[in-house]
């Protein structure tokens, strides 16, 4: 279980500008087991939520526990997708799946034995010898996912790791996670930019806002699992559709919300 | 697996001219060769001999241009292999140390800059005409971009591989043999090849204008005795030397950077 009290985070802002409230008074419980999409605004502090939840980055106030224990820095309990896959172009499939493991110092047989299993796990079984330049976006992030599955992570945080694929490269992943997760049931807080994806994927969806970043409200997903073995029927539901629905007018609302403050922002400030 | 394809798009018609067409490099060896010859007869002035003169001067002279050569090489190596294991060295401490590049930074650039002959005397009255003389010559020659380039190298890792090895919990030295290093090769070996180019000259300038010696000794005596055929004979040595090194440098870079897309070579 994670738990997250009143953590804020703000960032430095450029020479002469405000600091940049990344987040404010952010409360979450993300369940065990549960598969939390978060879905808001660019730059309403999402990448930023979850690299506190890594520890990447220290937050200025509050409390972040993942199983009781403060966050301090990363843990071998937490692995990362990242969008940009961030694969070593000099390593090939194997050894770049085996990493998080070759650091927490497992012998070379015993984490390439690992390896292997989750490169069949995601379909990349035979292109083990292969380096990232010679793949597919879409199989990339297959590695991705291998390599933060390696580790046996109780928490899998994942960033947009989809948002840099095609539409069909996505579907295609979207299922993959989905079947995985299904098996394996570790805990996903998993970042998006769409809505569908938000719906399709999570048990729940954390609605954000910014400025400053905060949580704006949390919305119980509906639709039974399992789901990958008919996704399409899935998104053809009713409860699909209105969910979607649902969280498009609160974005909607948000949008206006931003632009309305800020041309009172401009009325103000051009006001003598 | 690509299929080959069965014809070529562009099908040279077979001749003497379109052949050349594809090989740029061989075309222009042709021509300057056949250049060089022609010009040199025609002028028929002792400073611009043909090349014929000059492979004949090359031929005569074979002995004491080889005894020359090995002594040239030699002073290369040492030099070089000096210069890449400091160079790369203080490169990569100041790299990871800040501080170290902060203090440093200055002096580096501006021994980059400085024509690295002027530091010949104090070698000299130091070594006098012993061989670390031209080492140290050729050290001052080709150290200072090695370490501009690996500082510039192990900077521009991108930060996302770097948190990403965070992420996993990389140990610090782990971080360094793992991801620095490896994302910091082809930068390093870019240093490398232009210090290689600077190697050479520091050889030929060290010998002939320090410890007279080798092949810069030969430069020297044919120059003196306006002995145009010899001066073009070590020329065509040396370009001969510097093309081995570089071709020997670009094997082992290469090797380290297989896994460059093909694209950005
Ligand atoms: N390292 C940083 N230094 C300074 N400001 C930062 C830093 N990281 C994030 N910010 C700022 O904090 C705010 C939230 O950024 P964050 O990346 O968390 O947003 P996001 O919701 O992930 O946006 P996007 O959807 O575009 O990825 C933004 O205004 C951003 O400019
Ligand atoms: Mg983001």
């Amino acid at each position: 279980m994670i738990e997250i009290k009143g953590v804020s985070k703000a960032f430095p802002g450029r020479k002469g500008s405000e600091p940049v409230q990344a987040l404010k008074d952010v409360d979450l419980i993300v369940r065990d087991n549960e598969f939390l999409t978060v879905l808001g605004p660019s730059g309403c502090g999402k990448t930023t939520l979850l690299r506190v939840i890594a520890g990447l980055v220290p937050h200025d106030t509050g409390t972040v526990l993942v199983d009781g224990k403060p966050v301090t820095g990363p843990g071998p309990e937490r692995a990362m997708v990242f969008q940009s896959f961030a694969l070593m172009p000099w390593d090939n499939v194997l050894t770049n799946v085996a990493f998080g493991l070759e650091m927490q110092g497992v012998d070379k047989k015993t984490r390439e034995l690992k390896a292997l299993e989750l490169i069949e796990m995601v379909g990349l079984g035979g292109f083990e010898k292969r380096l990232p330049g010679e793949l597919s976006g879409g199989m990339q992030q297959r590695v991705g996912l291998a390599r933060a599955l390696a580790v046996s992570p109780k928490v899998l945080l994942m960033d947009e790791p989809f948002g840099a694929l095609d539409e069909q490269t996505r579907r295609l992943l979207q299922e993959e996670l989905l079947r995985i997760w299904e098996a394996t049931r570790t805990t996903v807080v998993f970042i998006t930019h769409s809505m569908e994806e938000a719906v399709l994927l999570g048990d729940r969806v954390v609605l954000m806002r910014p400025r400053p970043g905060r949580i704006d409200q949390i919305l119980d997903i509906p639709m039974t699992r399992p789901r990958s073995t008919h996704l399409d029927s899935v998104e053809s539901s009713g409860e699909f559709t209105a969910m979607v629905g649902l969280l498009w007018n609160n974005l909607r609302a948000m949008h206006s919300d931003v632009r309305r403050a800020r041309q009172a922002g401009q009325a103000a400030a051009t006001k003598p | 697996m690509a299929t080959v394809a069965p014809t070529p798009a562009r099908v040279a018609s077979p001749g003497f001219i379109s052949r050349l067409e594809a090989w740029p490099t061989v075309t222009s060896f042709i021509v300057l060769v056949g250049g060089w010859e022609l010009i040199g007869r025609s002028l028929n002035q002792p400073f611009f001999p043909p090349l014929s003169s000059v492979l004949n001067e090359l031929a005569i002279n074979q002995a004491e241009i080889m005894a020359a050569l090995g002594t040239s090489l030699t002073n290369l190596v040492l030099g070089f292999i000096v210069s890449v294991v400091f160079g790369v060295g203080l490169g990569l401490l100041m790299g990871a140390f800040r501080k170290l590049d902060a203090a440093l930074d200055i002096y580096i650039n501006a021994l980059l800059t400085a024509p690295s002959l002027v530091f010949a005397p104090i070698f000299f009255a130091i070594w006098g005409l012993e061989r670390w003389s031209i080492v140290a010559v050729i050290f001052m020659y080709s150290t200072w971009i090695m370490v501009v380039n690996t500082v510039t190298a192990v900077r521009t890792v991108s930060p996302e591989m770097l948190e990403m090895g965070r992420a996993f919990n990389a140990p610090r030295i782990k971080t360094w043999t793992r991801i620095v290093l490896p994302a910091a090769t082809p930068l390093i070996m870019a240093g490398i090849r232009l210090a290689t180019g600077r190697a050479v000259k520091g050889m030929l300038n060290g010998e002939m204008f320090i410890a007279i010696v080798g092949l810069g000794k030969l430069v020297k005596d044919g120059s003196g005795r306006f002995d145009a055929s010899l001066v073009l004979a070590i020329l065509v040595v040396i370009i001969v030397v510097a093309f081995i090194a570089l071709w020997v440098v670009g094997w082992v870079d290469a090797r380290l950077t297989r896994w460059l897309p093909k694209t950005s070579r």
